[in-house]
């Protein structure tokens, strides 16, 4: 594939570009939507500004509790791992038994690790 | 598509890692289900074990005909299946160290048992491989679990300080061995090792000698961490002071062989795509800073442990003179490493490098059997309540420990004329098999200085010596509490230091055949 | 399309920059980010050589150096908050007790 011999070098992006356009206009219709049909019952705490679970007025350099960190940790771990299902899962039929064997080797490795934690007690948030 | 034939032939490399990383799982499965009160006792035993079955896989793997495995991915060879066996003693030393060691401190789980073994599968993959990405995947299985390791004991700063120091450290340098894999990767468009010359002497040809020699600096600089060469060394000795007794047997034993296997594996192949000049500039500067600074660094120690710690920098020295005398070269020579097989009629240069190759197999194994026995000396002598003053492990410690326990002061003894080079120790016949293949490939003036700085050494190991036998008990000294395990470790190394110093046969004969590299 | 070796320069600014980072910040947080970005320079180098080349082997090596440096990531994070519990700082000046 030479470049140059393109005419239109964007061309290829323009599949992408519908698919944020619906995107945006989808997403645009439910908050619409939700707005135009949900109840609503405002309240002080409700109407506050709002990010990511944490009071948005007081010091910036408040502490969270550990158990974050904690379950930040074992999601990297756990969501990394499946960067190596998608090849698997892209050649399944041409990889065969042998592939599915060694994904379940890969597999029960993960579940020693879920097993583990699980029984340490790390997914419990009430302690 | 073409998918790749594997059989059985080439997961048998594999076996003793399968067989760590089973034990592993089944130490980390069962302490869950354990409460709080449920005896541990199994769990050093169980670990054991598990070494001593893989390292018995391993020496069966020792008569395996060199080959590639998994497309080249992997090199089984009796090289490696020595370095697992090295990797297996110091796993089944440390574990039962590490018994007695934990149990001291009411620290014993199976977590950390279970990380020993992780690591050691880790050391033994990164024997295995001939690719540069493979290669960094076991670098990193073994560091994550030393990592975790340095930093098991959360009671008190220390710990937590070797661990963060070991942590940065480490990714630090691995890191630096990704990058420079990534350099040699785009000077040559392939990652496996065995396939390396051509493209490289090809990349020489074209002008892509700077992409090439960054790399194979950048890599060299990265191993050069791993195995705490100076100037390289910076947080070394406060890592080894900070980690659990066992933990830094395991470090300055099984990582250290595992590392120096990995990097003669790799600068083997690179060196027959470049001039082999290179690499002997690099290793020989390192051995010597490494030898001289590490030496004298240990002579002002008054703290065992630390000074156990710069002498394991010195042996690291010893190890890359050994490397650097594999390099030795005519300028435009080309550079290749011969199986035993083909020694018949090849040039004296190519015996000197197969000699190197085995004392290096022979220094590491030695070296393991004595750091890990000596460290566990300490281990016994060391209580927690006076590791955060810093005296836990004073030399004062060790004055009359002849009258106290002749037992352990004998095996003590033992150690240090091993590490300090004197006979009738593995030592001695390991400094005599290394330093002799040096002189064979020439390197004359730096083995006289590897002799002068192991001979300034004898002053720090023997002073330990000297505190055992000939100073009083002090006053007040506290009870010394005996652990059957840790002693058994004991045991165990002072007889393979004694009887392989005085009887070295078998073993010289074992790694007559570990010469043998896959190449190809 | 982007030169290959724009790629290059902007990985080996990174791998500098991460390598400077760890040399001389302070903060603990800081440093371990500084080694990941030498990782993902690392990376990057890998896939502009991958793409040069036109073989696969070095958008494969990302993915197995991505999942590395997550479990990297998860022990680098969990010794940090080990630290910073057993001393209440992260900075590096004070981590320094042990004796030369």
């Amino acid at each position: 594939m030479n470049p140059t011999l393109d005419p239109n070098p964007l061309a290829p992006y323009l599949p992408l570009a519908i698919a944020l356009l619906l995107a945006g206009v989808l997403s645009l219709i439910i908050v619409k939507l939700a707005a135009a049909l949900g109840p609503k019952r405002p309240s002080s705490i409700k109407s506050a500004p709002f990010e990511a679970g944490s009071e948005s007025s007081g010091p910036a350099r408040q502490r969270f509790a550990v158990k974050f960190y904690v379950v930040a940790l074992l999601f990297i771990v756990f969501d990394v791992e499946a960067v190596f299902l998608y090849p698997w899962a892209v050649n399944f039929q041409a990889l065969g038994w042998f592939g599915y064997v060694e994904m379940l080797v890969f597999a029960a490795t993960l579940v020693v690790g879920l097993i583990y934690i699980w029984k340490k007690g790390a997914l419990e948030w009430e302690h | 598509m073409n998918l790749p034939n594997l059989t059985s032939a080439d997961f048998l490399p594999l076996l003793p890692a399968i067989i760590l990383v089973v034990g592993a799982c089944i130490l980390l499965l069962s302490e869950v289900f354990l409460s709080a009160h449920s005896s541990r006792g199994y769990q050093a035993v169980l670990s054991t074990a598990t070494s001593v079955i893989a390292g018995a896989v391993s020496l069966t793997l020792l008569t395996e005909p060199a080959r590639a495995v998994f497309l080249g991915f992997g090199a089984m060879d009796p090289f490696s299946s020595f370095l697992t066996f090295t990797v297996c003693v110091s796993l089944a030393l440390a574990s039962l160290t590490a018994a007695g060691f934990l149990r001291k401190r009411g620290a014993e789980r199976g977590e950390f048992y279970a990380l020993m073994l992780f690591a050691g599968a880790g050391m033994s993959l990164l024997g295995l491989s001939n690719e540069l990405i493979t290669l960094f995947v076991n670098v990193e299985v073994l560091s994550i679990a030393t990592y975790a390791l340095t930093s098991y004991l959360r009671r008190g700063t220390r710990p937590s300080e070797a661990g963060f120091k070991y942590f940065i450290l480490g990714a630090f340098s691995s890191a630096v061995l990704l990058y420079g894999s990534a350099l040699l990767y785009g000077a040559t468009g392939t990652t496996l090792l065995s396939d390396m010359s051509g493209p490289l002497r090809a990349a020489m040809a074209n002008n892509n000698g700077a992409l090439v020699y960054a790399g194979a600096v950048l890599v060299a600089a990265g191993f050069s961490f791993k195995v705490a060469a100076v100037p390289f060394h910076m947080w070394t000795p406060d890592v080894y002071e900070g980690a659990p007794t066992p933990v830094t047997a395991l470090m300055s034993a099984g990582v250290k062989a595992a590392a120096f296997v990995a990097l003669v594996r790799v600068f083997i192949s690179v060196g027959s795509g470049i001039d082999a000049q290179l690499p002997f500039a690099i290793f020989s500067t390192l051995a010597l800073l490494t030898m001289v600074a590490g030496n004298l660094l240990a002579i002002p120690q008054r703290n065992v442990k630390r000074m156990l710690a710069y002498s394991s920098i010195a042996h690291a020295g010893y190890l890359l003179l050994g490397v650097a005398a594999l390099f030795v070269s005519a300028p435009g020579q080309e550079f290749k490493l011969l199986g035993p097989t083909a020694l018949i009629g090849a040039s004296p240069e190519d015996v000197a490098r197969v000699d190197a190759l085995r004392g290096i197999l022979y220094y590491l194994l030695a070296y393991t059997f004595t750091a890990v026995g000596a460290f566990g000396v300490v281990s016994l002598l060391e209580r927690r309540e006076d590791e955060e003053k810093g005296t836990a492990w004073d030399l004062e410690r060790f004055s009359g420990l002849a009258q106290r326990r002749p037992g352990w002061a004998f095996a003590m003894a033992a150690f240090m004329l091993s590490l300090a080079g004197i006979p009738p120790t593995i030592g001695f016949i390991g400094k005599l098999i290394l330093f002799r293949a040096a002189v064979d490939a020439g390197l004359v003036g730096l083995t006289i200085i590897a002799v002068l700085s192991s001979a300034a050494g004898a002053y720090y190991y023997l002073r330990v010596v000297v505190y055992m036998y000939m100073r009083p008990v002090p006053e007040g000294a506290h009870t010394l509490e005996r652990s059957w395990m840790t002693e058994l470790a004991l045991v165990v190394s002072t007889v393979a230091v004694v009887l392989l110093g005085i009887l070295p046969g078998p073993l010289t004969e074992w790694i007559a055949q570990a010469g043998t590299l896959f190449t190809r | 399309m982007v030169p290959i070796s724009y790629y290059l320069i902007l990985a080996a600014a990174l791998f500098c920059l991460g390598m400077f980072g760890v040399l001389i910040r302070r903060n603990a947080l800081v440093v371990f980010m500084c080694v990941e970005l030498m990782l993902n320079a690392a990376n990057l180098t890998f896939l502009a050589f991958a793409k040069q080349n036109g073989h696969l082997t070095g958008h494969v090596s990302a993915f197995f150096v991505i999942a590395v440096a997550a479990a990297e990531a998860s022990i680098g994070l969990a010794i940090v908050i080990a630290v910073f519990r057993s001393r209440g700082t992260v900075s590096i000046e004070e981590i320094r007790t042990m004796k030369h």
